[in-house]
């Protein structure tokens, strides 16, 4: 079922992705980050890329189906769980803080959208 | 709600910003004054820091204090690093000594640079078409020589000796980076000529040699395990002006050079200059992991010889593995101190050693100082070697690593669906001493120690000895002769960790005890950092050192890394050491072992620390070369350490 969904926090999602993103190029690349080359930080770079395409897709496409919809909330929490996860054992508080960033973002989402839900169905109570 | 959700948003922001500058600002930029350090300055000029091993600086400048502002005075890339099949390792020491800091590459180049900049003096070329002859690009530095009574309007009245490793040495002007032409034959000796006994390879010159007033003292490294018989070890006493050879020590005994070789002096020299005494450090004979074709006498095999500097004569020689068939060279120039014990000052040394123990011994006498006990190992099961009925143990100072080892690491084995305890299960392990087999024994300690190549730090005025010791036990299985060439032909190295040992029973085998995900099999930690009061013999402290980096990812500090190099120690109450797995150097409180400081070099600094003061202000130099053994990652950077103006 196609719904309009809001798109409440996805531009924090972007932002910490981007962030994330940025940081593991400038990880991969930079030997005094101590990370230069490493699978680690390209990991968390892929991650970040993916999540910044699920959270384009959740700023720019709030008219969605409802797989869609749990895909990408379910999604870009497994994605910010586990860039967190290797944010703190790559040292990284950097990718950590974008985790945090975007669990904010997702968390306004996720609670903006439920919100939004509520007042549809006592706006739809009402009318009864 | 759509405002708190913003106050949320900006506070995040905030977080984020904040933690982004934490992230990338310089560690401590704060500007203190410094204290002045009572010399103007302090010199680092031997591969120990000085001739006892000691690798102690009397700088003060530095403190525990203040050691958190320490950031990076200077940084240079060589350019001398390549990976593949012609990767480089580099352990290199800075020297610094003539107001300059000198450093060898592993692509046979010197070094000399300002020690407040960085900036390169010059660079000497020991010719580029020099090819590794058996271990690949390797060096561990340059020695440095001066004149007691300099000629004035003379050049090469201070030299520094770059070795390669096809064997050859170079003297060169330390102030114009130019070749001695006195020196040898127009500048170069090839120490290959002096070998003629079954020289098999030439020898690779990667330790620089120990110096005592006129007269250089040199060993060198082999290509181990493939050859039953191969260059026997020698030492050489080299005249440090002409080039000319003073005198040769022979290490194994001239009847027994048709059945072994090697045995051969890799690691750093000490010398103590009241004496005129060196200390050698001698490896173990080949074929490494089988003596069934060895089993006479050889005494000065992985040993520690006291010779006279001026003569090569044997003053004392003291066997610390009999019977060598675990392949663990002792392998660290002992360090030199005089103990107060009951009453008494004892000239001592240390020697430590892969086995993991720390032998204290009278330097003048080779007695020891702390007891020595022959104790009873695990008879030998492979037909035709008869191991050591005994092995020498010492209790006091406490063995870096325990005497059994390791358990089977749950998580390793769990995830490895119990390949790690399947594995273990059948092979031989009785401990420290455990035989090589033909059935596979996990050898404990492992040829990788121990205690590796730097050996440990002294602080000659309270008698406190720091030294990182791994816990890293492998896999030796011996394959019979028969089987070793169906599989393997007639190669000297293969897959799996083959080594030939051409010429006696047996092949072998060396792998790493890891699971399918590349796991250590044993429970952490891997690698600690100890200390000890050497005039009681007793610990001070032991803490898990370094931190293992795979793929990026930092494992816990309590698991510690296997480590390869050493700690120095400061006067003022400091310790300085990279040594580990992860790219990171460190600085740690002498007292505690808590780590007070930590930055991030380019790869492992797999070597030890210089410590310098220069016009006043005090620098901890690190070559970073990394190492194939630990990680993938190479450098070629040299980098000091300062605190702000």
């Amino acid at each position: 079922m196609t719904q309009r969904h809001t798109t409440r926090g996805a531009w924090l999602i972007i932002l910490g992705s981007v962030m994330a993103g940025a940081i593991s190029v400038y990880d991969f690349f930079t030997p005094e980050t101590g990370l230069i080359g490493t699978g680690g930080v390209e990991l968390t770079g892929i991650a970040a890329g993916l999540m910044f395409l699920a959270a384009l897709t959740m700023a720019l496409k709030p008219v969605r189906g409802s797989f869609l919809q749990g895909f990408l909330v379910i999604a870009v929490l497994l994605d910010i769980i586990g860039s967190s996860v290797a944010g703190y054992f790559l040292e990284s508080p950097v990718i950590m803080a974008a985790q945090a960033l975007a669990l904010i973002g997702w968390l306004m989402n996720v609670i903006g959208d439920a919100a939004d839900r509520s007042v549809e169905t006592d706006e739809v109570e009402d009318e009864d | 709600m759509k405002t708190k959700m913003k106050i949320l948003g900006l506070a995040a922001l905030g977080a984020v910003a904040a933690c982004t500058a934490l992230y990338l600002t310089p560690m401590g930029a704060t500007a203190q004054s410094m204290m002045m350090a009572a010399a103007d300055s302090q010199v680092w000029d031997a591969f120990g820091g000085n001739q006892e091993a000691q690798k102690y600086s009397t700088a003060t400048q530095i403190t525990p204090d203040n050691v958190k502002n320490l950031k990076r005075a200077w940084s240079i890339h060589t350019g001398d690093v390549s990976s593949g099949n012609k990767a480089t390792t580099w352990g290199a020491t800075p020297l610094f000594a003539n107001n300059t800091v000198y450093i060898g590459t592993p692509r046979y180049r010197a070094f000399a640079v300002e020690p407040d900049t960085g900036k390169v003096k010059w660079t000497y070329s020991a010719n580029g078409n020099n090819k590794p002859e058996n271990q690949g690009y390797k060096n561990r530095g340059v020695a440095y020589w001066q004149a007691a009574m300099p000629e004035s309007g003379k050049t090469c009245q201070k030299m520094v000796y770059l070795g390669t490793m096809d064997g050859e040495l170079h003297g060169i002007d330390a102030d114009t980076g130019k070749l001695c032409t006195g020196f040898g034959k127009g500048g170069i000796v090839d120490v290959n000529a002096w070998l003629k006994t079954n020289s098999k390879w030439k020898i690779g010159l990667i330790q620089p040699p120990a110096v005592y007033k006129d007269t250089l003292i040199l060993g060198w490294a082999g290509n181990d395990w493939v050859y039953k018989t191969a260059n026997p070890g020698t030492v050489y006493g080299i005249d440090a002006r002409t080039g000319a050879l003073k005198w040769t020590f022979n290490i194994i005994p001239e009847d027994q050079l048709n059945s072994t070789g090697t045995a051969n002096v890799w690691a750093g020299i000490s010398v103590d200059p009241a004496t005129g005494l060196a200390f050698l450090p001698t490896s173990s004979p080949s074929p490494n992991y089988y003596g069934g074709d060895r089993l006479k006498e050889m005494p000065y095999v992985t040993a520690t010889v006291a010779v006279k500097a001026e003569t090569g004569e044997v003053v004392w020689s003291r066997q610390l593995v009999h019977h060598d068939i675990w392949d663990v060279d002792i392998n660290s120039a002992p360090t030199l101190l005089d103990i107060k014990k009951d009453g008494q000052t004892i000239p001592a040394l240390i020697q430590a050693t892969k086995m993991g123990f720390l032998f204290v011994l009278n330097r003048n006498t080779g007695e020891p100082v702390y007891p020595i006990e022959e104790r009873p190992v695990p008879a030998s099961d492979v037909p035709g070697e008869v191991a050591s009925k005994t092995q020498p143990y010492v209790a006091v100072p406490r063995p870096t690593i325990p005497d059994t080892t390791p358990p089977v690491s749950k998580l390793a084995d769990i995830t490895s669906f119990g390949q790690c305890s399947r594995w273990k299960a059948r092979l031989r392990d009785e401990g420290r001493y455990t035989p090589p087999s033909i059935r596979g024994s996990i050898s404990w300690p492992a040829t990788i120690g121990g205690v590796e190549w730097g050996g440990g730090a002294l602080d000659p005025t309270t008698n406190t000895y720091v030294v990182n010791s791994d816990r890293a036990p492998q896999v030796y299985t011996l394959v019979p002769r028969a089987e070793a060439n169906k599989t393997y032909g007639d190669a000297l190295r293969g897959k799996g960790g083959y080594a030939a040992q051409a010429g006696s029973a047996y092949g072998f085998k060396l792998e790493n005890f890891l699971n399918m995900w590349g796991m250590p099999c044993w429970e952490p930690p891997y690698g600690t950092l100890l200390s000890y009061d050497m005039n009681s013999g007793k610990l001070n402290w032991e803490k898990p050192f370094g931190q293992v980096q795979k793929w990026g990812f930092y494992m816990p500090e309590s698991w510690g890394s296997i480590t390869i190099g050493a700690p120095v120690i400061t006067k003022s109450g400091l310790v300085f050491i990279g040594a580990s797995m992860d790219s990171r150097v460190r600085a740690i409180d002498l007292k505690s072992g808590n780590v007070l400081w930590k930055a991030i070099v380019d790869a492992p600094a797999v070597a030890q620390p210089a410590v310098y003061t220069y016009k006043g202000k005090q620098y901890v130099a690190f070559a970073v070369g990394g190492n194939g053994i630990l990680t993938p990652r190479l450098s070629d950077q040299l980098v000091a350490f300062a605190l702000p103006n």
